[in-house]
């Protein structure tokens, strides 16, 4: 019916058209996940913090300006004061801590930027995860070696229910260096040798039994099998992580 | 068009297909300074505060309302006591004497080693990593005669109130806590004496 040239240019045309359709939708659907939205959200801070410096060069514990992290729900951004108790005399010229110095002479605090958020509707709790010795590099990465902090995991539901359901892929146990279990980060023999029972995330993991994958009306997890003395398992609460409950309330 | 350059097309295409999914479904970390993009932002942002935000209603933009003057919110803990009040703390700073327990030791030990090390260092000797490379003279060594001679009152004292360089840490350490860490410190004093 149609010319031959035009019938080829149609085939070809059709041919572009969804292959370039296709590409545009491929890249916008994997953009929309968390993994390559938030990951990598490197905003600039209005004080030119390096955590690369403090945690990785000093070796100063995370709880030492986060404190509170281990009672509270939210992990606390340190109050301006928390840096003069040493910036009073460290570098106490240096003009990258004027905007800490005048926050701490007019008592405005330092507006932040906020990298993890999660969306208002759901409620995390670092206190519960902080007594089951999850250490914050579980979810925050290697913060001591990042000069600008950058988000590291990507926050959404099916990341906290995946390492729920199976901690060991996800889970770093306590390290020193987060303050998390004893706090000493240079001579990790002697964790041993404390008086806290420290048993390792594997150890843990293997006295575990694997749960069933949850059918419909079955979101609760089954009650512990297993005992883990002293340390209490992610899947061992009361009532489980997966009620929906729990973190949207 | 012939068959050849059909499959050529074919390849192509999935090629790119291929290449998109394995980068973007990759652990590729693209760094960014702008926001991440809320594809639906339905109730992501609501109209309430939450922890540590800002906050327009108010003129200094604080969502953490500062107390009203006078006040003590319910269950907070305050020190009264002035830098000076030496006295007063060794009557009004009652040693609860815990029991020495492993678990209040080591507890002792993990706030000690937060919050005390970055300048005593972790055997309290005074030569930590902050101290030797900002080259800080004074950082007393905590393991001397003189200090353990204090009470543990006054020690109470110095670390609630602080002393000459050093910062009060009582909006820190609880006051359970502080008192695990003079058990702590006794403890590093007794090794260190014999």
């Amino acid at each position: 019916m149609f010319s031959r040239q035009f019938d080829k240019a149609v085939k070809v045309g059709g041919a572009v058209a969804g292959a370039t359709g296709a590409a545009i939708f491929l890249i916008v659907y994997f953009s929309m996940w968390n993994d390559n939205a938030d990951v990598g959200y490197r905003p600039q801070q209005p004080v030119p913090f390096s955590h690369k410096m403090h945690v990785g060069t000093l070796q100063i514990s995370c709880q030492y300006c986060h404190a509170g992290v281990e009672s509270s729900a939210h992990s606390p951004i340190p109050s301006t004061q928390t840096c003069m108790n040493c910036h009073t005399l460290v570098k106490a010229e240096s003009p990258k801590l004027k905007v800490v110095r005048e926050s701490f002479e007019s008592g405005q605090p330092i507006e932040w930027v906020r990298i993890h958020k999660l969306p208002d509707y759901a409620h995390f709790n670092h206190s519960r995860h902080i007594r089951a010795q999850i250490d914050c590099k579980s979810c925050h990465g290697p913060i001591e070696e990042m000069g600008v902090v950058s988000q590291f995991k990507p926050l959404s539901m099916g990341w906290c229910i995946d390492c729920h359901r199976k901690p060991e892929s996800g889970i770093i146990g306590a390290r020193p260096i987060s303050g998390v279990f004893t706090g000493r980060m240079h001579n990790v023999k002697n964790l041993k040798d404390s008086a806290y029972i420290f048993t390792s995330i594997e150890a843990q993991i293997g006295k575990s039994t694997p749960m069933i994958s949850p059918s419909y009306g079955q979101m609760i997890s089954p009650l512990p099998a297993h005992v883990v003395a002293g340390i209490p398992h992610p899947k061992s609460a009361g009532i489980g992580p997966e009620t929906c409950s729990t973190c949207h309330y | 068009m012939n068959r050849k350059s059909l499959y050529a097309l074919g390849i192509v295409g999935l090629a790119l297909v291929a290449g998109i999914v394995s980068v973007l479904s990759s652990r590729t970390t693209w760094f960014s300074e702008s926001p991440p993009i809320e594809v639906l932002p339905n109730l992501d942002l609501q109209f309430k505060d939450i922890p540590q935000s800002g906050n327009t209603f108010f003129a200094d933009r604080k969502s953490l309302r500062d107390p009203v003057e006078g006040t003590v919110a319910r269950g907070a803990t305050t020190y009264l006591l002035g830098q000076g009040d030496i006295e007063l703390a060794e009557t009004n700073n009652v040693d609860p004497e815990i029991e020495k327990s492993a678990f209040v030791l080591s507890r002792g030990q993990n706030r000690f080693n937060v919050f005390c090390s970055p300048c005593h260092n972790y055997d309290a000797k005074g030569e930590s990593i902050v101290a030797v490379r900002g080259e800080w003279a004074g950082i007393p060594n905590l393991t001397r005669p003189e200090t353990s001679a204090l009470s543990n009152s006054r020690i109470f004292h110095i670390i609630s109130a602080g002393q000459n360089l050093m910062p009060s840490y009582a909006d820190k350490i609880s006051p359970i806590d502080r008192w695990t860490i003079i058990y702590y410190l006794r403890s590093l004093q007794n090794n260190n004496a014999q």
